[in-house]
């Protein structure tokens, strides 16, 4: 399940209004989510929730679900 | 430097067989994978197993001639595959791997236009794509005689006497004007320009562009560049391996993910030469955290060459201020002007010195003429491409095909020891750009003391990260669209100064006034684009009638654009003459 919190900041990322994210969705499925912008939005969750992902982990990264699960185990470990 | 080997009649898989024999073990290619070890190739390893590869080739009845079509994600087969090919005297022609947001019809289309155009005779692929590459080969006009699996294949055994025999065979009736590559531009709407090289192209480009970079035994050259674009195939593969020098090859999907790895591959192996579209160096300089350039060194990078998109000033400096502190020498910051038709680089910036700079007049620049910028706040700073290298000559042209001299601006045409052949089976086109022995390459520049500079081009290609996008392809399958009126759409580029590229634009006529409609429509556009794999970022809708018609009595590109970026009625004014339109245009969708 997406968090809104999560949601939000990728539809900012990408200056979207709405779009249905689901933990199955795509990035490519995503208006404006390309190769290119990419960066952004992971840089942009980075920001936001104050987090770091090691690259390794962004390239294993399959769909929304998994950047969910990613976020969720670095948003529990302790700082 | 290395000793230039070869003969007049060289082909170039006796080059790469010279150097295993010379160099067996040394690296040739490193294969590198994201947080794995890589994958090193020595030159006889490499050699060998293409062999191995190439009498599979022969067993299935591929042979000289026959066009193969590679289209494979970064797999460490693929460059044993193209050498066997090449071996074999068939011609490979690496494609880009779909991405999962192009719909299957649409790459299909171009592979069928590819088919029709190119004689397209194998696919070489992987399982994934079998469903979607099929039904191309059994069109009743197709050309293609197969699809293969490689990656299934078993390569690890020795070739029998017999088998070595058929594979001499086959080698031994190459020659070497006979056509060694063939480049495909994308498209999907039958606008690919095959590009057709032969092995002599090839190796005098290697010869002359080698002596142009002062490349030497201790290069190593790291690349992410995709094999399908000729500033990947050509200088990040070809030429290390006939010089031979080793390569490291990344995968593109995972640098663009995560562009730090470039740096970490140079910083790990030594590069010493990189080539880069404009866009990776605002890309670096912006995305790579402080904590992902610990213990990374730079040192040894000697060359990074900035190639196949408009060079930009801002670009360079933000690259060089960024990374100083990891040891980049700003003097390593460099660019060329290169294009698939003249194999590839035919300017390039001498070693060790710092690309030329002008600051010219933007007003001047704006009307064609060159003038040095008296107030420097309002300066264009132009970056020179380089010199000419060897081998190549390079002059500027007015419309009427004529010389016009230093500091004017024209056509930029390319006489070359490295041309292509033409585009295949289209001699019509080829008859438009190559003339008395020039290519006339549609590019718009200057020329100042020897140096070149590009400032645009006569067509209406848009540049986005190093990839041409055809604007016909995105007005076709836009203009389908209900609530846009068939055929009232333009697709152009648009500057980007943040990314250090371009960004595509359309703007598409339509009666819809209703906002919320007018908001659907502009998100249906963009995922019609998606589906041909381009981002559109920005939207206008305007009203019927209101596109420029060139005098063809098609909309027009260039008028259009200016009129929408910079004509007085569109820049945000409320004047009333405006009022009407400014109510169904939108100053950027800002949807993607």
């Amino acid at each position: 399940m997406i968090m809104q919190e999560l949601k939000r900041v990728i539809l900012t990322a990408l200056k979207l209004d709405d779009w249905d994210i689901k933990d199955e969705t795509l990035a490519a499925q995503v208006p404006g989510w390309d190769s290119l912008n990419h960066v952004n939005v992971i840089l942009a969750v980075e920001n936001h929730f104050r987090v770091r992902f090691k690259p390794v982990e962004v390239l294993k990264l399959k769909n929304i679900g998994d950047l969910q699960t990613l976020l969720t185990s670095k948003l529990q470990k302790p700082v | 430097m290395i000793k230039e080997l070869g003969s007049e009649n060289e082909v170039i898989w006796n080059r790469w067989s010279k150097n295993a024999e010379r160099a067996a073990d040394r690296d040739a290619i490193i294969h590198w994978v994201a947080g794995e070890e890589p994958f090193r190739w020595t030159f006889s390893a490499l050699i060998e197993t293409a062999e191995v590869l190439a009498a599979m080739l022969v067993e299935r009845d591929i042979g000289k001639g026959d066009v193969c079509a590679i289209i494979m994600r970064h797999n460490r087969i693929l460059y044993p595959l193209y050498l066997a090919i090449v071996c074999v005297g068939a011609i490979p022609a690496v494609l880009a791997y779909p991405n999962p947001r192009l719909h299957p019809d649409k790459f299909r289309q171009g592979i069928d236009g590819m088919s029709l155009r190119s004689g397209l005779d194998w696919v070489f692929t992987e399982r994934d794509l079998e469903e979607t590459v099929r039904p191309s080969l059994e069109k009743p006009d197709s050309t293609i005689k197969g699809v293969h699996f490689p990656l299934e294949w078993k390569t690890g055994h020795a070739l029998t006497k017999e088998q070595l025999e058929r594979v001499i065979t086959g080698h031994n009736m190459v020659n070497r004007d006979d056509p060694l590559l063939l480049q495909h531009s994308s498209g999907t709407t039958g606008l690919q320009k095959p590009v057709l090289l032969s092995h002599c192209a090839v190796l005098e480009h290697v010869k002359y562009y080698g002596r142009g970079i002062g490349l030497n035994e201790d290069d190593k050259i790291v690349s992410w560049l995709p094999l399908y674009h000729d500033m990947g195939l050509i200088a990040a593969f070809h030429l290390p391996l006939a010089f031979g020098v080793p390569t490291v090859q990344i995968d593109p999907f995972e640098w663009v993910m995560v562009p730090a790895l470039l740096l970490d591959a140079v910083s790990t192996e030594r590069g010493t030469i990189s080539w880069l579209p404009n866009f990776a160096y605002n890309m670096m300089a912006d995305k790579i955290a402080d904590d992902e350039l610990e213990g990374i060194s730079l040192e040894s990078w000697r060359l990074v060459i900035n190639c196949s998109e408009p060079v930009r000033y801002e670009s360079h400096k933000r690259f060089a201020g960024r990374f100083q502190h990891c040891g980049l020498n700003p003097l390593a910051i460099s660019s060329c002007y290169a294009m698939a038709e003249t194999t590839f680089a035919t300017t390039q910036t001498p070693p060790g010195t710092p690309p030329s700079l002008l600051a010219l007049d933007r007003v001047a620049l704006a009307q064609g003429k060159v003038k040095i910028a008296q107030d420097g706040g309002q300066a264009k700073m132009c970056v020179s491409s380089g010199k000419t290298i060897a081998g190549c000559q390079v002059k500027i042209v007015d419309e009427n095909r004529q010389d016009v001299g230093e500091r004017t601006i024209g056509e930029i045409a390319i006489r070359s020891r490295s041309m292509f052949d033409g585009y295949r089976n289209y001699p019509e086109k080829t008859a438009e750009v190559l003339c008395d022995g020039w290519y006339y390459s549609g590019d718009y520049g200057f020329a100042d003391c020897g140096d070149y500079y590009v400032i645009g081009r006569k067509k209406d290609i848009i540049i986005v990260a190093g990839n041409n996008i055809y604007p016909e392809d995105l007005e076709d399958v836009v203009g389908k669209l209900v609530g846009v009126i068939p055929g009232r759409v333009i697709a152009f580029g648009e500057e980007d100064k943040k990314l250090g590229t371009e960004h595509v634009s359309v703007i598409a006529e339509s009666d819809i006034t209703d906002d919320q409609r007018q908001r659907k429509l502009k998100m249906n556009i963009i995922q019609a684009a998606m589906a041909i794999d381009v981002s559109v970022t920005k939207v206008y809708l305007v009203s019927p009638r209101w596109l420029i018609k060139s005098s063809a009595g098609k909309p027009s590109r260039k008028a259009n654009k200016d009129r929408i970026l910079y004509s007085s009625e569109t820049r945000g004014s409320k004047s009333n003459d405006y009022a009407g339109i400014e109510a169904r245009h939108t100053n950027g969708a800002q949807v993607g």
